[in-house]
């Protein structure tokens, strides 16, 4: 695995449109059919003539984010640790959706995707602002891209799938995501079914573009 | 009682000096002078150590009550917690009959609002749900550069309602009662007026990056030439 993780272009592509996957499920046991739930994601995008990057989070050597702030006094923008936390910062800028694909745990978000997410602060400025009247972060840059969450359950869980929902929601707000979705999928048949609900997010905003 | 210590509590923030710690240890003196044993452990310098896992385990199997105290790390908690969480799940999960435990959550946070904790704190319930522990309740602090690591006692009545939520969940902890709604609220009140950390929080900001030679950078856009305009 490369330390940028791996960048996919179709035959098909049609736009310069920009997905990253950050892929916590592939490399779990949680389902039998999780390991081909990212391929499905993926050729869904390719399909729609997207770019696709993908980065297997749980297989890449990411250290925990270390609270230190250095990102944003220091060497503002680019976190000071020098491995592949920073491509996960990078890619998220260059791109138009971010899919965060997470066996959901206790109604968040894996270990292994949660150690890629910590380290995108950076993209963040340190000042605060305020969005519907609560203080959040400024945004760095001008545009930022939207954020899907996909969580992958054994069996149905209304608890946290509600929370995972709301997390998505927070989050979205956090990073200035101009749009957020949060999908649940448990049992094969389900997680067999992940191409028809990215399907139709790749293609309208394909179209929208 | 089946421990080796009455009540663990693990610190998930990554920092050495950290506010999570200022609180754990602030608990922790309030529960002794309760007659109750207390251990801290750092969850990400345990973690990385060869057998961290293990004595991860081993803490938290010879302990009654678990006190989570961590830093809001996007909306949710510090991955080395997560992945501590996991672990203790799966651990107890594998039991035959895992032995009653409690827990208690407290989660801090940067923002001035103690309610951007409601995420993390609803995690920490699944966690308890998913592993057969018992769910106490869960404290959420706002502001919390005011305490920014120093010593609780050191921050005198600036932290005036940190400190009675804190007497009121040591009580709670010691007598085996619930949470009292009024140590929910006492840690949720602001320390200071919202507008008035902004501006200690812009300051400080500019300050530290001033001592990195960094203040006429510190809006940059490394990777704007990649990021796509509309």
């Amino acid at each position: 695995m490369d330390i940028n993780g791996k960048d996919n272009t179709g035959p098909e592509r049609a736009n310069d449109m920009k997905v990253l996957i950050l892929d916590a499920v592939s490399a779990t046991d949680t389902s039998p059919s999780d390991a081909s739930m990212g391929r499905i994601i993926e050729n869904e995008f390719l399909k729609a003539g997207w770019g696709v990057h993908t980065i297997a989070v749980a297989e890449m050597d990411i250290s925990p984010c270390r609270g230190c702030f250095q990102c944003w006094v220091r060497t503002p923008g680019i976190c000071v640790i020098a491995d592949a936390g920073r491509a996960v910062a990078e890619a998220w800028m260059q791109s138009d959706v971010v899919v965060l694909f997470t066996p959901l745990t206790f109604g968040g978000y894996s270990s292994s995707l949660k150690k890629a997410i910590d380290r995108v602060i950076p993209i963040l400025s340190p000042f605060f602002m305020k969005i519907r009247g609560e203080v959040h972060h400024k945004p760095r840059y001008e545009k930022y891209p939207a954020l899907v969450g996909i969580g992958v359950l054994p069996c149905r869980d209304a608890e946290s799938a509600a929370l995972f929902s709301r997390i998505i929601e927070r989050h979205a707000t956090n990073a200035h995501s101009p749009w957020h979705r949060a999908f649940i999928l448990s049992g094969d048949r389900e997680c067999r079914g992940v191409g028809d609900i990215i399907g139709p997010i790749a293609a309208r905003e394909q179209e929208a573009a | 009682m089946n421990s080796q210590t009455d009540v663990l509590i693990l610190v998930g923030s990554p920092k050495a000096r950290s506010t999570s710690a200022s609180l754990g240890d602030h608990l922790a003196g309030l529960l002794r002078k309760r007659g109750l044993s207390a251990d801290t452990l750092h969850v990400t310098s345990n973690l990385r150590q060869e057998d961290g896992t293990r004595a991860l385990l081993s803490a938290a199997d010879g302990t009654d009550i678990i006190v989570l105290a961590f830093p809001l790390y996007v909306d949710s908690l510090p991955s080395p917690l997560v992945r501590a969480l996991e672990l203790l799940a799966k651990h107890r999960r594998g039991m035959e009959k895992p032995p009653r435990q409690r827990l208690l959550a407290i989660s801090n946070c940067g923002f001035p609002e103690a309610r951007h904790n409601e995420t993390a704190l609803a995690q920490c319930r699944i966690f308890c749900r998913d592993a057969g522990i018992e769910w106490i309740g869960g404290l959420g602090l706002g502001g919390g550069g005011m305490i920014n690591g120093l010593p609780l006692a050191k921050r005198g009545r600036a932290v005036k309602s940190v400190l009675a939520s804190l007497e009121l969940a040591a009580n709670a902890l010691a007598t085996d009662t619930p949470l009292p709604r009024e140590a929910v609220s006492l840690m949720a009140r602001p320390l200071v007026p919202v507008w008035l950390y902004l501006l200690v929080g812009h300051s400080g900001w500019r300050r530290q990056a001033r001592k990195f030679g960094a203040l006429k950078k510190i809006d940059d856009r490394p990777y704007q030439d990649k990021v796509k305009t509309a």
